[in-house]
């Protein structure tokens, strides 16, 4: 187990290190740089290359890649041209703000999938299966952007249940928090709901057709509980993968829906990033979520060992 | 072909409101406005960056020496006036007394002094007091500058709110770019900065109006904050922006299209303003690369292109045909050349296609993401199509589009709006093609009429020299204008007293009871 750690982790930084690598590769290969956000279209070169070196960016690409790296060994993803902090200040200020939407979303999905997928399953080929499936190839092929808005437009200016958009922190108001965050939250959720609907039936109806289950079956269990203790912990390995691959996949979304709900997460800090070319800001966010992606696949790994005791990490 | 001709514009001559419901209600104090802006800012440092989304909030913190006024007009605003000596080089501004800045301290020469030098070493424009010499205090409440040479657009250059001139505590103009605290001396104070989220502008109940003023008067004037707070929202989807608005969390949306609102405004809930014109449309040749250098090229272009037809489906409801290139209502306003605008005639581009050097290559649109741009860069391309010139289109976010088009290579023609520039002035719509920065190659013509207008103080003499350059312009197609475009501006009904400008101005501004 300690050496299948030592292995992973030492993939990880290898991971790591080429992703900072092309982060700065990609960036700096791209035209334009952070002073076509301060300056418009009228500025002439001179007033560029006067704040291109106010800002620090005329020197060389080797000098400033030696700075970031010898920052970074020290913990220091860079100061921000533009927010006037710290890159790992501006993350961890915005991570609360992803984590909460990310880990409501893969809650619900997780729930609502795996549930509507085990009904299917037991269901196979009657109208609830069917019903099930049917809607999750509906919420698998809604795009996120399109379906956050027409929840704005039902739930937040036909019902006011919702405010349209914005963040409030959950010290400053738990209820306002949960307004806040309901909405993106389920617009992330559906979209996922249907793909761990659909793998979680799969790999339950597989369960299904296994000796055991006939065993269980025919020793008097009732269906509910050769489903609920046998099936489904048996499905637990699939399922958590499928899981695992969400979760990175809900990183990703809440790039999409932070911006079409004005949330100030770690996604909508990159997109700005991106389109302002905040350099340090790009360079160190991109780093952070893939060390997230990165652990959250090894987390999904490690817990195979958990759900299936026949697995060994070696 | 229709084709529609603007005279003159009223009185307020950049801006229209169009058919704001009157307000019936008294001004009354307290309330939070929220805006809804499209961009956040990339600084709330005024004097190094020319973003509007920065403007947006800047000047309802920070003051300047000369503002421009309702009709764009330089007056003073920190200063009580100016003294020009009689070899116009010297100017003797007396500073406003008792005007404190909203760290209580008290506005003096030193502060206006260290705020100049730090303009002229980081300021985003630096090159509006790039004809400075000296700056020094002549008093505590008196600032003596130099000139190196006779400026006849000075007031207007220090006046200008492009990247404003912004008068910060001598302390505060002491630090680097970005880096200082957001305090000045306008009618509202900084509050907070939640990045990716919004700014927060409170009341400054120190405030010290400019004595001479009446009413709200452009960025000058009186300017009275009757708001407790402003909160300007950055909302960068126009669907959640609206929704934001409909749903009550927003009063005021910067920027709506034309579609959304034409349906607002059938509803009396809201106020639909009209800013008109608030910009042009601009599409630039470059005359350093292939065919786009061949001047009988570009004239086949201009001879060929429908503008009416591009205005109106890039700013469907909102536009202009204006082929001056300052706005209408403008002293220098002059139809010089533009016997040449809009001639949508197909055998004339055809003949001066046949004697420029095009071969039939295909030519590179660059362009940002911006509908209007994208949709103007689509009709030059179908309507070019038409005389036989294959342009492919080349859509990149701006940082990417307006690092390709400041170089000689890589692209023909690139469009994007020009706003600021009429506003400031001939000097301003000048200087982009001074040098060939803008065309990528000089036109010595033009370079010899831009430092002829710096120099001349007698402005007929002046307007004379501005009609000789949009002459230029037009003859050698150094760069086309489409028209003028506007921007529609919605409200809640419960927002009273609010006018459309260059900037979503809050002051003079109040919230009626829900």
């Amino acid at each position: 187990m300690a050496f299948y750690l030592a292995k992973r982790l030492g993939g990880m930084l290898l991971v790591l290190v080429l992703v900072s690598l092309l982060s700065f590769g990609i960036i700096w290969l791209v035209p334009g740089d952070p002073t076509s956000a301060f300056l418009d279209a009228s500025a002439t070169a001179e007033q560029a290359t006067r704040l291109r070196h106010e800002l620090g960016l005329d020197q060389p690409l080797w000098q400033q890649m030696v700075a970031w790296y010898g920052r970074l060994l020290h913990g220091d993803l860079g100061r921000s041209i533009l927010l006037r902090r710290s890159v790992s200040v501006a993350i961890l200020e915005r991570l609360p703000v992803t984590l909460s939407l990310t880990a409501l979303a893969l809650a619900f999905a997780g729930l609502v999938g795996v549930a509507a997928g085990t009904l299917a399953a037991t269901l196979q080929n009657r109208w609830p299966d069917q019903a099930i499936m049917a809607a999750a190839l509906l919420g698998l092929s809604v795009p996120d952007f399109w379906l956050g808005l027409m929840l704005i437009l039902l739930f937040a200016v036909q019902l006011g249940f919702v405010p349209t958009g914005g963040f409030v922190p959950f010290g400053e108001s738990p209820s306002g928090w949960f307004r806040s965050i309901a909405l993106p939250a389920a617009t992330l959720a559906l979209v996922q709901v249907g793909f761990i609907a659909r793998m979680t039936r799969a790999a339950v109806l597989d369960v299904l057709h296994q000796d055991f289950i006939r065993t269980a079956a025919a020793k008097g269990l009732g269906r509910a509980r050769v489903i609920l203790c046998h099936a489904l912990p048996n499905a637990a390995v699939p399922i958590l993968t499928v899981v695992g691959i969400v979760a990175g996949a809900m990183l990703g979304g809440a790039v999409i829906v932070e911006q079409v709900f004005s949330i100030p997460g770690v996604g909508r800090l990159i997109v700005g990033a991106v389109l302002s070319r905040d350099y340090p800001v790009i360079q160190g966010g991109l780093l952070f979520l893939a060390a997230i992606y990165l652990t959250v696949n090894l987390a999904v790994d490690l817990l195979y060992a958990v759900a299936d005791p026949r697995v060994r990490l070696e | 072909m229709r084709r529609r001709t603007f005279g003159t514009l009223a009185a307020s001559a950049a801006l229209t409101a169009a058919a704001p419901r009157l307000a019936a209600s008294q001004p009354r104090r307290g309330g939070d406005a929220v805006v809804a802006i499209v961009q956040p800012p990339p600084s709330l440092d005024a004097q190094i960056t020319t973003a509007q989304a920065a403007r947006d909030i800047t000047l309802h913190i920070y003051e300047t020496l000369y503002a421009r006024d309702e009709n764009a007009r330089p007056v003073p605003e920190l200063a009580t006036g100016v003294t020009v000596s009689g070899d116009g080089k010297t100017y003797v501004f007396p500073i406003r007394d008792g005007v404190k800045f909203h760290n209580g301290k008290p506005l003096d020469s030193a502060d206006v002094v260290a705020s100049l030098e730090r303009y002229r070493k980081i300021g985003g424009s630096a090159a509006l007091l790039a004809a400075v010499d000296t700056v020094r205090a002549s008093g505590t409440h008196e600032v003596t500058i130099t000139l190196k040479s006779v400026q006849s657009t000075f007031l207007d250059n220090l006046s200008s709110p492009r990247a404003p001139i912004a008068i910060y505590p001598a302390s505060e103009a002491a630090k680097p770019a970005n880096q200082i605290e957001f305090i000045g001396t306008g009618p509202f104070r900084f509050v907070e900065y939640k990045p990716d989220s919004h700014v927060k502008i409170a009341r400054y109940d120190g405030y010290s109006p400019n004595p001479g003023a009446t009413g709200r008067d452009g960025f000058a004037g009186k300017k009275e904050a009757l708001l407790d707070t402003v909160t300007f929202r950055f909302m960068t989807e126009a669907g959640p922006r609206n929704a934001a608005l409909e749903a009550g969390e927003v009063h005021l949306v910067e920027s709506v299209d034309g579609p959304v609102a034409k349906r607002m405004g059938a509803n009396k809930s809201y106020t639909v303003y009209k800013a008109l014109p608030f910009g042009f449309q601009v599409i630039k040749f470059n005359h350093a690369f292939g065919v786009t250098g061949d001047v009988n090229f570009r004239l086949a272009v201009q001879s060929a292109l429908d503008m009416e037809e591009i205005m109106s489906l890039s700013f469907p409801d909102i536009y202009q045909m204006d082929g001056a290139w300052v706005y209408p209502g403008s002293p220098f306003h002059t139809s010089q050349g533009t016997e040449r605008y809009n001639k949508t005639d197909a055998a004339a581009a055809k003949a001066l296609l046949a004697k420029s050097a095009y071969k039939g290559e295909e030519l590179t649109f660059i362009t940002d993401p911006l509908r209007s741009d994208v949709d103007t860069a689509t009709m030059v391309q179908e309507q070019l199509k038409a005389i036989g010139v294959t342009v492919k289109i080349s859509v990149a976010d701006w940082p990417t589009v307006s690092k390709i088009g400041f170089t000689p290579t890589g692209w023909h023609f690139w469009t994007h709006g020009f706003g600021i520039e009429p506003y400031e002035g001939p000097a301003s719509v000048m200087a982009p093609w001074v040098g060939g920065a803008s065309q990528q190659k000089a036109d010595a013509e033009v370079d010899r009429l831009y430092a002829a207008l710096n120099a001349e103080l007698d402005e007929t003499k002046r307007k004379a020299i501005f009609a000789q350059f949009q002459a230029r312009f037009y003859e050698q197609a150094i760069a086309m204008k489409a028209g003028n475009y506007g921007n529609f501006q919605v409200a809640t009904a419960r927002l009273k007293g609010f006018t459309p400008y260059r900037i979503p101005r809050m002051w003079g501004v109040w919230l009626d009871q829900a």
